[in-house]
C-alpha cells in the first residue's frame, strides 16, 4: 500500500502539483492554495463590510445584506456553486471561466458566513467600548477601525480560522464545474489508474489535511503570540495554552 | 486690553434648558433646567435609577433628548449638526465611565495617546509625549507600557481620566467613578478628582462619595425620578436638606 501510495506520487507528482500546465491550465495543489488563498483574502474584508452593514443603523443597507446573508446561508454550497455556473452566463452572456465562478460563489458563502463571527464578535464587546470611543470623538468608523475591530477579530481568531478552514475544503466542489484543482487531478490520476482509488485518494485527504492543519497552526501561533503581548508575559504561560486549546477545538 | 478673561467669556458653561427624556413611554428625565459655570464641581446624587447615567450621558449626547436643550459654551450640543461636528464638539467633554472602559487591547500609553492621534491628528510622537505626562499625574508613569488587564481597578480608573484629560477637555463628566472599586481603591481615584477640581476644571460627577461631595463640590443636585429636586450648596444640604425625599435619601445613606 506505502509502496503504491509512492510510486503514484513519483509518477503523477507534477499533475498533483500544477495539472496540465503550461500545456492546460494551472491546476492541481497549486490552484487549489490558489483558489483558497484568493477566496479566503476576498471573503474576510467582504465579511467585514457585511457585518457593519448589519449592524448598520439605516434599513436601506441593514435589510438587504440580513436578506442576503440569511439565503446564502439558507442553502447547500453546492446548490450555490450550480446556480451561478448554469444561470450566470444564461443571464449575462458572458462566458466565465469555472474558476472565477467558484471563487466569487467561495467569496460570497464564505463572506456571509464570516459576517455572523465577525458581528457576534462586535455584539459581544458590548457597548461600553464604542461609547468610550465616541466619548473621545471618535467617529464611528474610526471606533470600528481602531478600538472595536481589533478587539472583535482578536476574540473570534478561532472561529475565524475555522471558516478559512472550511473554504479550503470547500474549493473541492469546484470539481463539479470542472475547476482543474487538486480534488480534479487527483480523479484524473484515478481514472487511469482505475485500480487504486484508495491510494489515489489517501494522497488526496492527506494533503488537504496538511494544508488545513498548517493554517490553524500558524493561527495559533499568532493568536498565542498576541496573548502573550497583552498578558505581558514573556513565556508560554498558562492562559496561553488554555486560548491554543480553543483554537485547536475548533478544527 | 483692559476686559479681562472672566468678563470675555460667559460665566456659564452648561445649560440644561427643559431637558425631556423617555424610553417608550417611561419618561426618564422631566424638565431638567440647570446651570454649571466655568470652574464648577457639581456632584449629582440620588437613589439608583433615579435617571443620574441618563442625565450625565445626555450633556455628551450618548443619549439622545426628546425635547428641551443642552448648551456647551452657547452650542446646542443636540442640535442637528454633522457627524464631525458632533465628534468635534465630544471631544470637548470628557467622559469617565464607571466600568472603566479602557481598551483592552492597547497599551495604557497607547489608550491615552490614541484619540489625541486619531481623533485630533496630533503627531504620535507628540502625543505620546503627552501621555506620558498624564500617566505621570495620575501617578502611573510606571505602568506606561502595561496592558490594562495587568491594573488594578483604582488604577484602571486613573488611567480612564488621563485618557480622557488627553483630549484636554475644558469639562469633564464623571458618572460613579468609584462605585465598582474595591473600598481601599477609592481614595486614589478621589484623590485626582480633587486634585483636578483644585485646577479649575469645570466638572459634573455623579457619586455616592459623600466625603468628596463635601470637600470638593461647588453645589449639589440631588435627583429623583427625574427630576432635579433640590441643588445647594454641601454644606447646606447635608444640614438642612428641604425636600423630604432628599432628607430620606440622606438618611438612607447614613446607615
Ligand atoms: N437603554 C434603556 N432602555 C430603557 N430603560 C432604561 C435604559 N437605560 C436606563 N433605563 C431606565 O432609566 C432609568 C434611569 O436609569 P439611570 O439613568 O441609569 O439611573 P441611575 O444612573 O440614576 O441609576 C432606570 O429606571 C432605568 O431602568
Ligand atoms: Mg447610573
Amino acid at each position: 500500500m506505502i509502496h503504491d501510495v509512492i510510486a503514484i506520487i513519483q509518477d503523477y507528482w507534477l499533475l498533483l502539483l500544477i495539472g496540465q500546465y503550461p500545456n492546460g491550465p494551472l491546476g492541481g495543489l497549486a490552484n487549489t492554495l490558489i483558489l483558497s488563498a484568493l477566496s479566503i483574502a476576498l471573503a474576510f474584508p467582504v465579511s467585514i463590510l457585511l457585518a457593519l452593514a448589519r449592524l448598520s443603523k439605516w434599513r436601506l443597507l441593514r435589510w438587504p445584506v440580513t436578506a442576503l446573508v440569511y439565503i446564502t446561508r439558507g442553502v447547500p454550497l453546492l446548490m450555490l456553486i450550480l446556480w451561478s455556473y448554469f444561470l450566470v452566463p444564461l443571464w449575462t452572456g458572458a462566458d466565465v471561466p469555472s474558476f472565477v465562478t467558484m471563487l466569487t460563489t467561495l467569496v460570497v458563502y464564505q463572506g456571509a458566513f464570516l459576517s455572523e463571527v465577525v458581528r457576534a464578535g462586535i455584539v459581544a464587546l458590548g457597548s461600553g467600548q464604542m461609547d468610550a470611543a465616541r466619548a473621545l470623538g471618535h467617529s464611528s468608523l474610526g471606533a470600528m477601525r481602531f478600538i472595536i475591530l481589533p478587539q472583535a477579530l482578536y476574540n473570534m481568531i478561532p472561529s475565524i480560522i475555522s471558516t478559512f478552514v472550511s473554504t479550503i475544503k470547500d474549493t473541492t466542489l469546484g470539481y463539479v464545474i470542472n475547476v482543474p484543482d487538486l480534488t480534479f487531478a487527483a480523479s484524473q490520476v484515478n481514472n487511469q489508474l482505475l485500480t487504486q482509488p484508495f491510494q489515489v485518494f489517501f494522497i488526496l485527504a492527506v494533503v488537504y489535511y496538511a494544508i488545513c492543519w498548517s493554517l490553524t497552526h500558524v493561527a495559533n501561533l499568532v493568536e498565542r503570540r498576541i496573548t502573550r503581548r497583552r498578558a505581558g508575559l514573556s513565556g508560554g504561560a498558562a492562559p496561553v495554552l488554555v486560548s491554543a486549546k480553543i483554537v485547536s477545538e475548533q478544527l | 486690553m483692559s476686559t479681562s478673561a472672566a468678563e470675555t467669556q460667559p460665566l456659564q458653561t452648561i445649560r440644561l434648558s427643559d431637558v425631556c427624556k423617555s424610553y417608550g413611554d417611561y419618561p426618564v428625565l422631566k424638565n431638567i433646567d440647570a446651570e454649571v459655570a466655568r470652574g464648577e464641581v457639581v456632584v449629582i446624587c440620588g437613589p439608583s435609577g433615579s435617571g443620574k447615567s441618563t442625565l450625565i450621558r445626555t450633556i455628551n449626547r450618548l443619549e439622545e433628548i426628546n425635547s428641551g436643550s443642552i448648551t456647551l459654551d452657547g452650542q446646542n450640543i443636540h442640535a442637528a449638526m454633522r457627524t464631525r461636528e458632533l465628534n468635534a464638539l465630544r471631544s470637548r467633554i470628557g467622559f469617565v465611565f464607571q466600568n472603566f472602559n479602557l481598551f483592552p487591547h492597547l497599551s495604557v500609553v497607547e489608550n491615552v495617546s490614541i484619540s489625541p492621534v486619531r481623533v485630533k491628528g496630533v503627531a504620535a510622537n507628540v502625543a505620546h509625549e503627552k501621555a506620558l505626562k498624564l500617566l505621570d499625574r495620575v501617578g502611573l508613569a510606571d505602568k506606561a507600557q502595561a496592558y490594562p488587564g495587568q491594573l488594578s481597578g483604582g488604577q484602571q480608573q486613573r488611567v480612564a481620566i488621563a485618557r480622557a484629560l488627553a483630549m484636554e477637555p475644558p469639562v469633564m463628566l464623571f458618572d460613579e467613578p468609584t462605585s465598582a472599586l474595591d473600598p481601599e481603591m477609592v481614595g486614589e481615584v478621589l484623590a485626582v478628582m480633587k486634585s483636578l477640581a483644585s485646577e479649575g476644571m469645570t466638572m459634573i460627577c455623579v457619586t455616592h462619595e459623600m466625603g468628596f461631595a463635601r470637600d470638593v463640590a461647588d453645589r449639589i443636585w440631588f435627583i429623583d425620578a427625574g427630576q432635579i429636586l433640590e441643588t445647594a450648596p454641601p454644606e447646606e444640604f447635608f444640614k438642612t436638606p428641604r425636600h423630604p425625599r432628599a432628607q430620606r435619601f440622606l438618611a438612607d445613606l447614613r446607615h
